[in-house]
């Protein structure tokens, strides 16, 4: 889902002017909302998150894919804008250093896994909890996938450089699965922070739940 | 993540390219990417790509690497860009045997035009990263006008990348000792996923720990919301006002010889 450059004609300057101010919000909620010892937190996790992206995982049909992580960092911090931080720092650093996703394309990227993951991670998981805690993160977390790849589709049809329903249906039918995986993943690891260091899980995640003092 | 280290290796060889100022890398790669990605010409993008290869050069690394890691990061650019002659518009100078494919000129063209595209862009990031370190590249962005807090964040990370990679390899390395293999078919794959999804659990809690004993180790150190980082006064000297000269005029010189000449 990396967008390198060159593909998406001119409209790269939207997707740059969307995703600065997102990171300048999300800078801002930084500042607002998390106390000192979040910030190197932050930076941290977002090195993680760059070593998980780079663990392979086989997909079924013989190719491999990586996990994206926006959903997990965005249900984890209670809020979308943890993970549109986190996941421009990777972004960033994985264009620059990598290649890997273009630079004029940074835009078009902070859109679909930071911006679309984040929002749809976070907002899909609040307004499904009701359901059980393990379907609601899994259906969020491969809703986060499945749904930045059809922008990323719809992205590149508008460039010109994809076609829509073609990019939809083989954009949308690979992430189906990728989002499978990526959902499977991200159940497991809450499960397991939840087992080894529950009191890193914020309480609408958490299976303990805080006793009334 | 393996050729992490070998990037920063690369980075930090001595060469006339390393020896110039971030910025002024930064810019020109970044000049260079902006061109590249609005050019129409490919034979415009194909000098531009010969100036590239002539900077790579300069920085001192060995072409085998750099084609190497432009070869790792084209195959998305490249596959976009193959499919491009079977369904742009235009004249069709070829059907295929069934007769619903088929390759148009303009499909041909432009499907060359964006590879050409991608390689000039990957090329640039190849090059900035291969003679400019990933502290060196954060710091210039800062000195450029990148939000502290931002800064900060990217500094902080670039400095744990190495130490996540050591841990990812630590814990495959474990897995491998007892023969665990991800891409092993002879296992069930829902179990090799739960595997997978244990080691990212692992890496992911000891980033949380590494996070509070980074907090804790920079608090010993005066760390405060109102710290700021210290950045060395790098200056820019006459070698590096030329490169960005040099840059310049040949993206200026390009831009003229495709509107009067081509």
């Amino acid at each position: 889902m990396h967008v390198p450059d060159g593909l998406l004609g001119l409209t790269w300057p939207i997707y740059i002017i969307i995703a600065a101010v997102a990171v300048i919000y999300s800078l801002k909620w930084a500042s607002e909302n998390l106390d000192e010892r979040n910030v190197p937190l932050l930076a941290v996790l977002a090195a993680g998150i760059f070593a998980i992206q780079a663990m392979n995982v086989p997909i079924p049909w013989g190719t491999s894919g990586h996990m994206v992580g926006a959903a997990l960092i965005a249900i984890i911090f209670v809020s979308p804008w943890a993970a549109v931080l986190v996941l421009s720092i990777v972004l960033i650093l994985q264009g620059f250093i990598y290649g890997d996703g273009g630079i004029t394309a940074l835009g078009v990227n902070i859109v679909n896994m930071g911006i679309i993951g984040g929002f749809v991670g976070f907002y899909g998981y609040k307004t499904l909890k009701g359901i059980g805690r393990i379907p609601a993160i899994f259906i969020a977390a491969w809703a986060a996938t499945f749904l930045a790849s059809i922008a990323c589709a719809v992205e590149l049809s508008i460039a010109g450089t994809f076609p829509l329903a073609a990019g939809v249906a083989s954009m949308g039918l690979y992430h189906a699965v990728i989002g499978v995986i990526e959902a499977v993943i991200t159940v497991v690891v809450i499960l397991g922070i939840d087992r080894v260091r529950p009191d890193l899980l914020p309480d609408w995640i958490s299976s303990r739940k805080t006793e009334a003092v | 993540m393996k050729g992490l280290v070998e990037i920063d290796r690369e980075a930090r060889k001595e060469s006339f390219m390393n020896n110039l100022d971030g910025r002024i890398k930064l810019i020109s790669a970044l000049l260079i990417i902006v061109y590249a990605v609005t050019s129409s010409n490919i034979l415009i993008l194909g000098i531009m790509e010969i100036y590239l290869i002539l900077l790579i050069y300069l920085s001192n690394v060995s072409p085998k690497y750099a084609l190497k890691r432009i070869a790792l990061v084209l195959p998305f650019g490249g596959f976009m860009a193959m499919i491009q002659p079977f369904f742009q518009p235009g004249n069709i100078i070829w059907t295929g045997p069934f007769e619903w494919l088929h390759i148009t000129d303009y499909g041909l063209f432009f499907g060359a035009l964006l590879l050409a595209r991608v390689t000039v862009s990957v090329t640039s990031v190849v090059f900035l990263s291969s003679a400019t370190s990933m502290q060196d590249l954060v710091a210039s962005a800062q000195k450029l006008g990148v939000p502290y807090q931002l800064a900060m964040l990217l500094n902080l990370t670039v400095r744990y990348l190495f130490f996540f990679y050591d841990q990812l390899v630590n814990i495959l390395n474990a897995q491998s000792t007892r023969c665990f293999d991800i891409f092993n078919k002879k296992t069930a794959y829902k179990w090799r996923l739960r595997k997978v999804g244990e080691t990212i659990t692992m890496m992911f809690i000891r980033a949380f720990e590494q996070g509070e004993n980074v907090y804790i180790s920079m608090v010993c150190r005066g760390y405060s919301e109102n710290t700021r980082m210290y950045q060395e006064k790098g200056k820019i000297d006459f070698k590096d006002y030329a490169f960005l000269s040099t840059t310049v005029l040949v993206i200026f010189s390009l831009q003229l010889v495709t509107m009067f000449v081509i």
